[in-house]
């Protein structure tokens, strides 16, 4: 029985690692493409760059200039980082207050925020980006205060969740020991958060760090660029599609998060799951 | 306590409202009045009552769009579910390399959607190159290659949370069940699949969400080619709004149709849930 | 506890403003080679200025002292790279800063749409013609007094908005079907050519035989078709869906004696379809491949010499002899599509190209993109860029003394005419809208694939013209 157990389990073995090399193949022809002259690429997508077809770094060099990928990636870095942070801090601040503050004024915050979690963006979009555009927040700073606004929602329904489930004794005791709401809360009610932050941080990051039509609407073009818009300007902004460039700079989209990825599994995954469990 | 805390409202309370009202509230507020008006900018808007309404459903492109977007949320929602489930089950059996699958398969996710989409462009175009067809030769087309690109996205995502439902399964059941003589499949269907069904109601639920306001991948992937027939509704909102010289409203007024639907289906979902969890 | 909190804001402002300043360093080093970010380092330095309110004022005031600044929209994404360095050598001269953004393919409404929306709107740019100017002549300020209006050759180059001059046409240009002479002259060559001289090809018959041959005889004369791939991705379709669908416009105008309609008959769709047909039959791709051909693929195809003909204009001289190809390996063709005395007929020659000021941008910044606008069509960099780099034919005096553009596409124009040859001019630009362009290259598409009847681009036609014409006149 036991034999036969380990033998289903080394076919399953293999069957998977079958299907994991399928899973990450298109990654990998995208970066075998990127190493060939741009006329090769959607002729003949699956073979090896050989001979005049391959052009080394051509395709990077050249990818990296056109959308000015390096400002795209500090911008995108510099958005994605400072809103999460933003989120993570306003939020749980707003999370406890209002679950702690009970009164009409603040569920009807609580509601609000349920209800935006399902307003489609396309809904805002135009209103959106105006009023950021009237306030002037159409630099990498201000679209971080647009990202705390629409993502609120989610957030605030999250930690609500949470500190529903933090027992009141220990902020009691704290406040009778004379600590000011302030204190209780970096002190005593932040690091009992933490999981919840970690959870908010990762889906809010993964939402930020990819999003294409919020920025796109709202950021200065002029100036700012994040990385997904500079990709999508690669399709037509110059008149024609460079594909080789193209594919090198979708390898230089994605690098970064497969090393974030890679160095934070247990907490993306962690995140993940507990934010589903809890949205 | 609850008193010495509420003077502290502008601390912790008030930023976050401020940019919620920015962000979310007056955006959305004037999204609404806006779809009953004719306007270019907010500044010259003018009251036409429900004439935009009325002009969305005059519009076939908005009728395909809705179609298509329909019936593409369903085939994705089954087949990204169905797979995910079956990949979490094998998964939970305790084979080698477990954590190695679970890494990579998660990882499309993080990828985001404009990027996903111009790399399954490349690969599909490149297979059906040898059919002499590209994605954009007709709506079919690009709909099973947005099936196979959300499959490729999501079913990683799905997995960890089914796997972790799963894991939450207390061995003494199953073992119980096969004491009491059942068969695999009825093991599945009457002890496993009850007790994960909150990650299932989860998973639908986000899936379908998803599925129904997909845009990026929409847009990188085919960008609605042949003749706007793979267009999915955000995308179709949003060539209403920008691309059209004159129907701003009717783009507005559509965003609302489709709010309205959003909220109907999350609704419809949120009550189920609730059953369920009564049943338990 | 107060103070924590106060020094973890502070941080985290350090931080930010910390990046932006990387941000905007690593802007300009890498200025030079980037070929969109902005050329204006006032501009940069005063966004990361912003930030820090100290400094904030004082660069408000040096703002207000200044002459204001410069934001073109630029349509023409073929010459992206020439307008960013004039807009930096400009700005190196004069420290006017002029920002050159240039619209995606296809993109160009929309993109203006929702930038002049914004409080730093577009201070130049451009609009196609009379019905473009319908849309954006609101924004459109009297360029009646400037001194680039002086300049202009004639009132045919200038659009009029009742007295006032909204638009000015800032370069001239002539499209047909670009052959390779040398591949051209080896077919004549070969036993059984149908002609034996590319000036025997005078009308639609000629064309076809001698696409229908090349076809034939590919392998003998080492291409892969006759024609490049009729691509319709929307970097390409505009071939198609605007310049080709002149022709049919044309000659229903000429028949009429107009110049513009509510309501297009149709008459020569035709002989849109035998042209059409032809694009799609005698080329390198199979017709069920279009949907993704791009125009870099048919750019490329022509200029590695895999096809004879290629359907574009004076614009695609660089980007065709980027391969090898020398100028004694262009020549043009007029666009025959089979009308009546269409031997007389030349190449298609206009502009779609106007310049626009937004009458809505401050003072400042009106007078500092006239001023800009003066600078370009008179310093000897300006002409010089427009002329030699840009190969842009234009419209204003002072380019005659020395600054003619000249490439064998340009000269192949000038034959045409002194051969005295009728120019067809460009009536695409009463087209009634985006829309209608959309749906008659979607209709030519799904022709073209065998997924749709012709008599959808009949509909999407004239029934479009139709409809567009009176959503657009409401």
């Amino acid at each position: 029985m036991g034999v036969r157990k380990a033998k289903h389990g080394g076919i399953l073995t293999f069957i998977f690692s079958l299907i994991s090399i399928l899973w990450v193949c298109p990654i990998v022809i995208v970066l075998i493409n990127s190493f060939k002259k741009k006329s090769f690429i959607s002729n003949e997508p699956f073979s090896i760059p050989t001979g005049k077809v391959f052009v080394g770094l051509d395709n990077y060099i050249n990818g990296i200039e056109k959308i000015d990928f390096f400002s795209a990636f500090f911008n995108s870095l510099f958005i994605t980082v400072g809103s999460v942070f933003v989120i993570v801090l306003c939020t749980s601040m707003c999370g406890w207050y209002i679950t702690r503050v009970k009164n009409k004024f603040t569920s009807s915050i609580y509601y609000l925020c349920v209800f935006s979690m399902i307003v489609p963006f396309q809904m805002v979009m135009f209103t959106l980006s105006k009023i950021a555009d009237m306030l002037k927040l159409d630099n990498p700073l201000g679209i971080i205060l647009v990202y705390l606004g629409f993502g609120a929602g989610l957030a605030v329904f999250m930690f609500c969740g949470f500190v529903k489930s933090i027992p009141l004794e220990i902020e009691e005791a704290a406040m009778i020991d004379g600590c000011t709401p302030i204190q209780t809360y970096f002190q005593i009610v932040l690091p009992v958060l933490k999981p919840t932050c970690i959870t908010v941080a990762i889906l809010q990051a993964m939402w930020i760090w990819n999003d294409y039509l919020l920025p796109y609407l709202v950021l200065d073009l002029k100036k700012y660029k994040t990385i997904p818009i500079a990709i999508q300007y690669l399709k037509g902004g110059y008149g024609s599609v460079d594909m080789g460039a193209m594919m090198a700079m979708l390898i230089l989209a994605i690098i970064p998060i497969v090393i974030f990825y890679l160095c934070c599994q247990k907490y993306i995954i962690e995140g993940v799951i507990a934010g589903a469990v809890k949205g | 306590m609850e008193k010495s805390i509420k003077k502290y409202f502008p601390i912790f309370a008030l930023p976050t409202l401020i940019a919620f009202t920015i962000g979310f509230i007056i955006p959305f507020v004037l999204g609404v009045y806006l779809s009953f008006c004719n306007f270019t900018t907010i500044n010259d808007a003018k009251f036409i009552g429900i004439d935009n309404y009325t002009k969305i459903f005059t519009d076939e492109t908005f009728v395909h769009a809705l179609w298509y977007t329909a019936l593409f949320t369903v085939v994705s929602v089954i087949t990204i579910n169905v797979i995910a489930f079956a990949i979490a089950m094998l998964l939970t059996k305790g084979i080698k390399g477990t954590n190695i699958f679970r890494t990579v398969f998660f990882m499309p996710n993080l990828i985001g959607g404009i990027v996903l989409g111009y790399i399954w462009q490349l690969i599909l175009n490149g297979v059906l190159l040898y059919f002499e067809r590209t994605l954009t030769f007709s709506a079919t087309y690009g709909f099973w290659g947005l099936i196979v690109l959300m499959n490729w996205q999501q079913i990683g995502y799905m997995m960890i949370i089914y796997i972790a439902g799963i894991q939450n399964v207390p061995g003494e059941l199953i073992e119980a069940a096969k004491i009491d003589g059942a068969t695999s499949g009825q093991i599945l269907r009457k002890v496993t699949i009850p007790m994960v069904m909150p990650s299932i109601t989860i998973c639908s639920f986000l899936t379908l969400t998803n599925s129904f306001k997909l845009f990026d991948q929409n847009l990188a992937l085919t960008a609605g080619a042949p003749s706007n027939k793979s267009q999915m509704l955000a995308l179709n909102i949003y060539d209403t709004f920008y691309g059209r010289v004159g129907w701003e409203g009717v783009g507005q007024a559509k965003a609302v149709v489709f709010f309205i639907m959003v909220a109907i289906i999350a609704v419809i979902q949120l009550g189920a849930t609730r059953q369920k969890e009564v049943q338990q | 506890m107060k103070k924590k909190l106060v020094s973890v804001l502070l941080c985290a402002s350090m931080i930010s403003t910390a990046l932006v300043g990387c941000g905007s360093s690593e802007t300009s080093t890498t200025e030079e080679a980037a070929t969109e970010e902005t050329v204006a380092e006032e501009t940069t330095e005063e966004t990361a200025t912003e930030e820090t309110t100290e400094e904030a004022a004082t660069e408000e005031t040096a703002a207000a002292d200044g002459e204001g600044s410069v934001y073109y929209l630029n349509f023409k994404p073929e010459q992206d790279e020439q307008w960013q360095a004039l807009a930096a050598t400009y700005t190196e001269e004069t420290g006017v800063p002029v920002t050159v953004i240039t619209a995606a393919s296809g993109t160009y409404e929309q993109t203006l749409k929702s930038e002049i929306a914004k409080t730093e709107a577009p201070t130049l740019f451009q609009v196609n013609g009379p019905v473009g100017l319908a849309s954006w002549k609101d924004y459109c300020y009297d360029l009646k007094d400037t001194e680039l209006y002086s300049y202009v050759k004639s009132d045919d180059f200038v659009l009029k908005d009742g007295d006032a001059v909204s638009g000015i046409a800032y370069v001239i240009e002539t499209y047909g079907i670009i052959y390779n002479k040398t591949l051209l002259a080896d077919y004549c060559a070969l036993d059984g050519a149908v002609i034996s001289d590319a000036s025997e090809i005078n009308n639609f018959e000629t064309l076809k035989a001698v696409a229908d041959d090349i076809q034939a005889r590919k392998d003998e004369l080492g291409v892969a078709g006759a024609f490049t791939s009729a691509g319709m991705d929307s970097s390409s379709d505009w071939r198609f869906k605007t310049h080709l669908a002149n022709l049919p416009i044309y000659y229903e105008y000429q028949d009429k004696g107009i110049g513009s309609t509510d309501a297009i008959e149709g008459t020569y769709l035709d002989n849109y379809k035998q042209i059409w047909d032809l694009y799609i039959t005698d080329s390198t791709c199979a017709p069920a491949l279009l949907s993704s051909k791009t125009g870099n693929d048919a750019a490329a195809e022509f200029a590695t010499g895999m096809a004879v003909f290629y359907q574009n204009g004076t614009w695609e001289y660089s980007n065709i002899t980027q391969d090898g190809l020398t100028d004694d390996d262009l020549g043009m063709l007029p666009i025959y599509i089979g009308a009546e005395g269409e031997e007389n007929q030349g190449l298609c020659t206009g502009s779609e190209n106007y310049w626009c000021v937004n009458k809505n941008a401050s003072e400042a910044d009106i007078q500092a993109t006239l001023d800009f606008l003066t600078w370009v069509v008179t310093s000897d960099t300006g002409r010089n860029s427009l002329a030699n780099d840009m190969g842009f034919v234009t419209p204003f005096t002072t380019f005659d003394d020395g600054y003619t553009a000249s490439n064998p596409l340009i000269n192949a124009a000038d034959e045409y005419i002194a051969a005295g040859k009728t120019a067809v001019s460009w009536n695409f630009s009463s087209i009634p809208s985006e829309t209608w362009k959309d749906n008659v290259g979607n209709a030519l598409l799904e022709y073209a694939q065998g997924t749709g009847e012709w008599s959808a681009v009949e509909t999407a036609f004239v029934d479009g013209w139709k409809t567009e014409y009176e959503a657009a006149n409401q």
